[in-house]
């Protein structure tokens, strides 16, 4: 157990220099990038010359870009993430956003592991039966749509037979309803987003269990297994699942790290109130400490999301718990 | 191996005539409807609501037929909603919407006549010395929390916040003269003097600024500065706002909407006597981008919609069978327009901003005319904004009620285009047109890319040039890029650019018409060059422009602003092109719908009403 710690503590100290560079990098382009976050107002022609010098200030434009890193990269260690180029807290607009992603992509991510997994299973069990090829169409089909193209498509759907509401989260007058209404109209508007980022994430995980499984069934010790006589449901799901879910674990991982930015063309296609919109529009604005605040926040999640799955499969796997 | 060859050919097939299936309801608008879109602006004449005085209250009195209570009303706002609500600190567009209708100002502007006309205020009178407003209010009218409006409220909006430099200083701005700005000054609890420095004719539209409770904003203005940008932001509990306006805010839902409720004190009322508004609430949908407002609005969940182009055609067709109605305003203040860099100057390393050689050119007016006479404008807005659009001759958009009507418009006329070549010795060999001295007429064309409606002129501008032999390069950059071209290092030939004006005050144009404005975008000088190589013409305009603001009869100044678009349209340093046409669509349940070129649609918000 100490020696997990110690490697927990490792990969801690390791990412420190990574999320420097992540975050350098980051800087840099975006500030090297002609995009003037004061193109519009020196546009205007009501901005009188001051207005734009007072702007420039404000948002920290007259100093060398070293020094701006500098200052933002200060006030970040310190836990403050600025403020967005129009005067609101960086942490107050992600507190808004965030917990709407969370809601649609954990939904997401729950059903297509409860449905995916099982039938990466069925699928393997029943190699080159009808079941299976018909499954692997679907899948096929499922991995060659566009999401966002696959989104406007089921929104022309829902403009077209008004079974759904057009985007968002909630209705207008979502205020006014009971707790059961607000249940049902929030899960009314989930429906078109989840399912188009569940087809598409189905289909990448089914095949990926389906061919994991399929490799340790064709191994030697499931032969052995079959050859003691053992029954087929033993087989299958105490020795060839163990160890075909594997794999399966350091994906858990980067689904983890797509938490909150995975699903950000869907939730702009349908207007979904998410993180996505937000730092969109941030980054055409050359808004830099929104820009900086999710870059980072990507990242951690990444690395967060990497260093759970190997934590996992320390738990899970003998071997590597003996090889650290 | 045929019969796997057969079936994939069979999917091709299906899947080629599924996407037939899909294509074919939209093409099936016939190009002859294209026109239906430019139909007039069906006149109903706007029943002005007058002052009434009831039990000792100065009402406003609705003149509109009597409408029935209750319903909403449901339009979006595009992009990512708004950024605060504080009126007097809202830098874009949709801020500055949201909040002002929720604080009323002084006065308002006539729909029709574009006059200004009391709104808060009960009346106004402008004394003949031409420089002192007095503006009486409202005896009896309260804010939203039942505090009584007062001359104090006004005092302190303009003394403490708007000339103390809070929040968004463009407006203090724009009413230094010299360096001296209006004062004001309470005469009784009802009334107020405002005294310009000078006779300054543009300051009675900014009257109609927002005017802000007194008690409510009053320790946010005393800690000042960054204290006062975040006040009224959008995270302010909507409960606590104290408002003006027709309708407060009831909720904001970040990305997704913004919800008014009525506001029970509010001072207008019908003409059975009932307190206006009728609506219940005023709902507006923070949609992402045009698209998918279309849907919304096809799915009924908008009640209004504003439409461009090509979509006209589509809801004109539509509209015989669907519940709602589409109301032509006229044309938008936008304008479009091809300017040339007239700049002769060099910079402070001593290279020229522009090419001698191309100097030569821009610089003289029978080019600049060639080049107007060769655009098709008609075309243009025939084929990029579906016909819903008018062509431009004047720097004044078309809605402006300082248009001067006398400038005629032509058509494209190459051969006038040639003669005018001819007399400064161009000439065409090989289908090239050559200077006098030899040079190839050669220049690059500037827009920002990604606006689609720019680059299609960029495109037809081009052709129509190489009309006349000239060769054009046309380079969409992007619009950052661009804007530093334009205003700092001068290095471009030609470009197309749009700017939104004020179709009631055409003060508003003079950053971009003076010789020294910050705007003056064919001519542009730096601060320490300032009026440097001031051309005679750049010099009536300054004239005019300073004599426009000081005169206080519209008559006179109609006189000076007619002057200035003859300068324009005679010495064409921007060629202007067109102004697309706005449409609105809105359902037909809801009445007292008076469009308005110069308000819109939804101008008196609080008269509409559902039947429904």
């Amino acid at each position: 157990m100490n020696e997990t710690l110690k490697y927990i503590l490792k990969r801690i100290v390791q990412t420190i220099p990574l999320l420097i560079m992540v975050s350098l990098i980051s800087f840099f382009i975006i500030r090297l990038s002609p995009v003037d976050p004061l193109a519009e107002l020196k546009l205007n022609p009501s901005v009188s010359p001051v207005t734009v010098e007072k702007e420039r200030q404000r948002l920290g434009l007259d100093k060398p870009i070293i020094v701006q890193y500098g200052k933002w990269a200060w006030s970040f260690v310190r836990g403050d993430l600025g403020v967005t180029s129009t005067g609101e807290r960086v942490s107050q607009k992600l507190k808004e956003r965030i917990p709407n992603t969370l809601l649609l992509t954990t939904i997401v991510i729950l059903l297509t592991w409860l449905v995916g997994v099982p039938l990466g299973i069925i699928a393997a069990v029943n190699w080159k039966t009808p079941f299976d090829r018909i499954l692997t169409v679907l899948t096929s089909i499922g991995m060659a749509i566009p999401s966002f193209f696959f989104a406007v498509l089921l929104l022309m759907f829902a403009v077209k037979t008004g079974w759904f509401p057009i985007g968002g989260l909630t209705s207008p007058n979502f205020s006014q309803m009971s707790f059961c209404g607000k249940f049902t109209d929030i899960s009314y508007h989930l429906v078109l987003p989840v399912f188009v980022l569940f087809t598409i994430s189905l289909a990448g995980l089914q095949r990926q269990m389906r061919a994991n499984m399929l490799d340790v069934l064709d191994s030697d010790y499931v032969k052995f297994a079959r050859a003691k006589g053992l029954s087929e449901f033993k087989v299958v799901y105490k020795h060839a699942l163990r160890n075909a879910l594997n794999p399966m674990i350091t994906l858990l991982g980067f689904e983890f790290a797509g938490l909150l930015s995975g699903a950000a063309l869907t939730e702009y296609v349908f207007q979904y109130p998410g993180l996505g919109r937000l730092i969109l529009e941030a980054v055409l604005k050359s808004d830099i400490n929104l820009v900086m605040a999710s870059l980072m926040m990507g990242a951690v999640m990444l690395v967060l999301g990497n260093l759970i799955a190997d934590i996992l499969l320390i738990i899970t796997d003998p071997r590597i718990r003996v090889k650290s | 191996m045929t019969r796997r060859g057969f079936r994939v050919l069979l999917v091709f097939v299906l899947c080629a005539l599924l996407l037939k299936a899909c294509l074919v309801k939209d093409v099936s608008i016939k190009s002859g409807e294209n026109k239906k879109g430019t139909e007039k602006l069906e006149q109903k004449t706007y029943p002005s609501p007058e002052n009434i005085t009831l039990n000792g209250v100065d009402y406003l009195q609705s003149k509109a037929p009597v409408g029935k209570f209750g319903g909403e009303f449901i339009s979006s706002i595009i992009g990512e909603g708004p950024k605060t609500f504080n009126p007097f600190n809202s830098k874009d567009n949709t801020s500055a919407t949201l909040s002002g209708i929720m604080y009323d100002g002084l006065l308002s502007t006539d729909p029709i006549s574009g006059k200004p006309v009391p709104k808060l205020a009960k009346s106004f009178k402008i004394l003949p010395d031409g420089k002192t407003y007095i503006i009486n209010l409202r005896k009896g009218i309260k804010w939203s929390d039942g505090m009584p409006i007062t001359a104090d409220d006004v005092v302190f909006t303009w003394k403490d916040i708007i000339f103390g430099g809070l929040g968004d200083t463009s407006l203090r701005d724009s009413l230094y003269i010299g360096d001296k700005l209006p004062s004001v000054r309470k005469i009784d609890n009802y009334t107020v003097e405002f005294v310009t420095p000078e006779p300054y004719a543009p300051f009675i539209r900014s009257l109609s600024q927002s005017i802000a409770p007194k008690h409510y904003f009053k320790n946010a203005v005393k800690k000042g500065g960054s204290a006062f940008d975040t006040f009224l932001s959008t995270n302010t509990n909507p409960d606590e706002i104290v408002t003006s306006g027709a309708f407060k805010l009831k909720e904001y839902v970040p990305a997704q909407r913004v919800v008014y409720v009525r506001n029970p004190n509010y001072y207008e009322i019908n003409t059975k006597d009932e307190k206006l508004p009728y609506l219940d609430r005023l709902i507006y949908l923070i949609v992402g981008d045009l698209n998918n407002e279309v849907l919304k609005f096809e799915a009924k969940e908008l009640d209004v919609i504003n439409l461009q182009g090509a979509k006209v055609a589509r809801y004109k067709s539509l509209e015989p069978h669907s519940d709602f109605k589409l109301y032509n305003l006229g044309p938008t203040t936008g304008t479009m327009y091809l300017s040339l860099n007239l700049n002769n100057r060099k910079d402070s390393k001593g290279k020229w901003y522009v090419n001698p050689v191309k100097q030569k050119w821009f610089q003289d007016l029978n080019f600049r005319k060639a080049v107007d006479y060769a655009i098709d404008r008609r075309n243009m807005v025939f084929n990029i904004a579906n016909g819903i659009g008018e062509p431009l001759f004047t720097p004044e958009s078309l809605n402006s009620i300082y248009l001067n009507k006398n400038l005629k418009s032509y058509e494209k006329d190459l051969s006038r285009s040639r003669e005018y070549l001819e007399k400064s010795g161009f000439y065409l060999k090989d289908g090239k047109l050559y200077d006098k001295s030899g040079n190839r007429v050669e220049f690059d064309l500037y827009t920002n890319a990604g606006n689609t409606e720019r680059e299609a002129i960029g495109v037809m501008v081009k052709q129509d040039l190489e009309d006349l032999g000239m060769k054009v390069n046309f380079k969409p950059i992007e619009f950052n890029s661009l804007v530093n071209k334009l205003v700092s290092t001068f290095d471009w030939d030609m470009v197309i650019m749009g700017l939104t004006g004020s179709p009631l005050e055409p003060n508003g144009g003079k950053n971009v018409w003076l010789s020294d404005g910050r705007l003056h975008l064919f001519n542009m000088r730096t601060p320490k060059e300032g009026k440097k190589g001031i051309l005679p013409w750049e010099k009536e305009l300054d004239n005019l422009f300073d004599k426009g603001a000081l005169a206080t009869k519209f008559e006179d100044r109609k006189k000076y602003y007619d002057r200035y678009q003859e300068i324009v349209y005679n010495q064409k340093p921007m060629i202007y092109i067109y102004s697309p046409v706005i449409i609105v669509a809105i359902r037909n349940k809801f009445k007292n719908i008076y469009p308005s070129s110069l308000n819109g649609l939804t101008h008196n918000l609080e008269e509409i009403y559902t039947d429904e």
